[in-house]
């Protein structure tokens, strides 16, 4: 069924999978020194983590970002402009603000990360899920309530550090701002394994988000268990957007840019492509971006500002095209 | 089907209070009654879009609740009128949806043979690669149709499919729920507000006023000039063409 459009679509998924691949492969050999192989080894090992990490948070934001659009049904909505991103900030600080930086809550990276994870994924599914549900999904109310979140949990955030111990918060800050130059990769393999699981966990769910965009009504129509199937959604893109954040920060542009530049490209309803042309996207401009912030800027532009620049305009040159839909 | 004392209320007002009747196989069941008498309410609830607070709704011998969506959406299809979708999708696309209940996302052989009957009956051959957003809304109504055929199921049901459609479409619309009923044999259920189209095109008739059924019957037993003054608390007169009661009101 319409396979040309199909194999057409699989064609640029493949060219957005070379440029990615080259992205990588420039990241990891721009200007090394092949000569001396000590210092081979040393650049791998600190950039190899770095190209991980990027990958991974490509992927989770990607992915999120396009499942988020679907269960919401709108495409310039994605789950940082609701705030997600302050929020797991602030249940971050609010951990060691309460246990101490000292408790073994805060010390073990590992174990910091998936209590942020819990409470994120309980904190996230009460207060959007609510959201949702009062609103009934109408994207102006959501996204003003999500505006007002976002700033509510980032005064919360800084209130909490204006009056704690300094020391307290000089280490909470190593963790807190997490950015490309300052990957958080001991949390790697925990990290992988939580975005799998909850792939795999939510496979059924996954399979169901073609029919999720033909609206709540069809979707019942067609069979599908309509609330229980966003809840459990939900969960996941807010266990993978704080995936992301912990591992990288917020970046809050990235997924309004992935997600809409793989629907315009690719054009389709069907989620494995969007979601796969997503995650591409954000590992070109992802590594790309940081390529180019190392070895032309010298790290005296973060890549996060380019992103929120470019990101920004780019929202409102969807605001603006987009008004007939 | 048969729907037994059917209950919903909003913040303790009744909207729909204690609804009972019996749906004949086989026929065009027009829903008519003034606005806020509950009748898109009671197709809600008798399609499991919206949750019953009390009564059954009784399919095949088993509640509703108790059906496995999935098995009920090859039994059941229910069209409203909101359906906006941000998605790219053709009709084609559109009508493959109507397969998902029994292939997902991977429609076979058979079911590509089906969509093509329906989009051949709904008359959509030239536009099966057009995008749906790029249809009027006669042409988009008739793509829904076809998704709807494509599922095939034993009843239909629709929400007000005459909305928002000119004289000529509503008509052609009325006529293919005539057709869905008399040529495929499918059970229709529709909300209306033009009751002469529910005179004209249904079997049976179910008026509501103020949550409870107030007249069901056939056309011939609803349709007097008694019957709908007390309904709709507007003077009526019946007249007779082409053998069918219709309604001037004034």
């Amino acid at each position: 069924m319409n396979t040309l459009a199909y194999r057409s679509n699989l064609r640029k998924l493949g060219i957005l999978a070379v440029l990615a691949l080259v992205a990588a492969a420039a990241y990891m050999l721009v200007d090394v020194n092949f000569a001396n192989e000590r210092l081979f080894q040393y650049s791998m090992r600190i950039r190899s983590p770095k190209l991980i990490a990027m990958l991974i948070t490509a992927f989770a934001i990607g992915g999120a970002s396009v499942v988020f659009q679907s269960i919401i049904n709108n495409t310039i909505v994605t789950p940082c402009l609701l705030g997600m991103n302050s929020l797991y900030t602030l249940i971050h600080t609010s951990v060691v603000f309460f246990a101490g930086s000292g408790s073994i809550l805060a010390v073990n990276t590992n174990l910091s990360f998936a209590v942020d994870l819990i409470l994120m994924g309980i904190a996230a599914t009460v207060i959007y899920g609510y959201l949702f549900r009062k609103t009934r999904y109408n994207i102006l109310y959501v996204l003003l309530i999500g505006t007002v979140l976002t700033s509510f949990f980032s005064s919360v955030q800084s209130t909490m550090t204006r009056i704690m111990d300094p020391n307290e918060y000089d280490t909470l800050l190593s963790t807190l701002v997490a950015s490309f130059s300052n990957i958080n990769s001991e949390i790697i393999v925990f990290a992988v394994i939580v975005l799998a699981a909850v792939a795999i966990v939510l496979r059924k769910d996954l399979a169901l988000l073609n029919v999720i965009t033909l609206g709540r009504q069809q979707a019942i129509n067609l069979g599908v268990d309509y609330d229980r199937c966003i809840r459990r959604l939900l969960i996941g893109v807010t266990l993978y957007i704080a995936t992301a954040t912990a591992m990288v920060g917020p970046i809050s542009f990235l997924g309004l840019i992935i997600a809409n530049l793989s629907r315009q490209l690719l054009q389709t309803f069907r989620h494995s492509q969007l979601i796969l042309g997503s995650a591409l996207f954000g590992m070109a401009v992802l590594v790309g971006g940081q390529l180019i912030v190392e070895h032309v800027f010298s790290y005296a532009i973060p890549v996060s500002v380019f992103i929120t620049v470019g990101g920004g305009l780019y929202f409102l040159y969807l605001l603006l095209t987009r008004r007939k839909a | 089907m048969f729907v037994k004392e059917l209950t919903k209320k909003y913040d303790g007002k009744p909207v729909v209070d204690s609804v009972t009747f019996d749906i004949p196989k086989g026929s065009v069941i027009s829903l008519i009654g003034p606005n806020g008498a509950g009748k898109s309410t009671v197709m809600g609830m008798i399609s499991r879009l919206i949750a019953k607070d009390t009564g059954m709704v009784e399919f095949d011998g088993k509640d509703i609740g108790k059906w496995k969506s999935r098995e009920l959406a090859k039994r059941l299809a229910i069209l409203t009128q909101t359906n906006q979708i941000q998605m790219k999708l053709t009709v084609r696309e559109l009508v493959a949806f109507g397969r998902f209940p029994y292939s997902g996302n991977r429609i076979t052989k058979a079911d590509e043979a089906i969509i093509d009957q329906a989009i051949e009956y709904m008359e959509l051959r030239e536009f099966e690669d057009r995008f749906i957003d790029e249809l009027s809304g006669g042409q988009r109504q008739r793509a829904y149709i076809a998704m709807v055929i494509a599922q095939d199921t034993e009843y239909v049901l629709l929400d007000e499919p005459t909305n928002n459609l000119d004289i000529y479409h509503a008509t052609n619309m009325m006529k293919i729920v005539r057709k869905l009923c008399d040529e495929l044999g499918k059970t229709v259920i529709l909300v209306l507000h033009e009751i002469n189209y529910a005179a004209f095109y249904s079997d049976y008739i179910c008026a509501f006023v103020d949550g409870k059924i107030a007249r069901f019957g056939t056309v011939e037993e609803v349709m007097t000039k008694e019957t709908l003054s007390e309904i709709y608390k507007v003077d009526f007169e019946i007249l007779r063409i082409s053998g069918k009661p219709l309604s001037i009101y004034y």
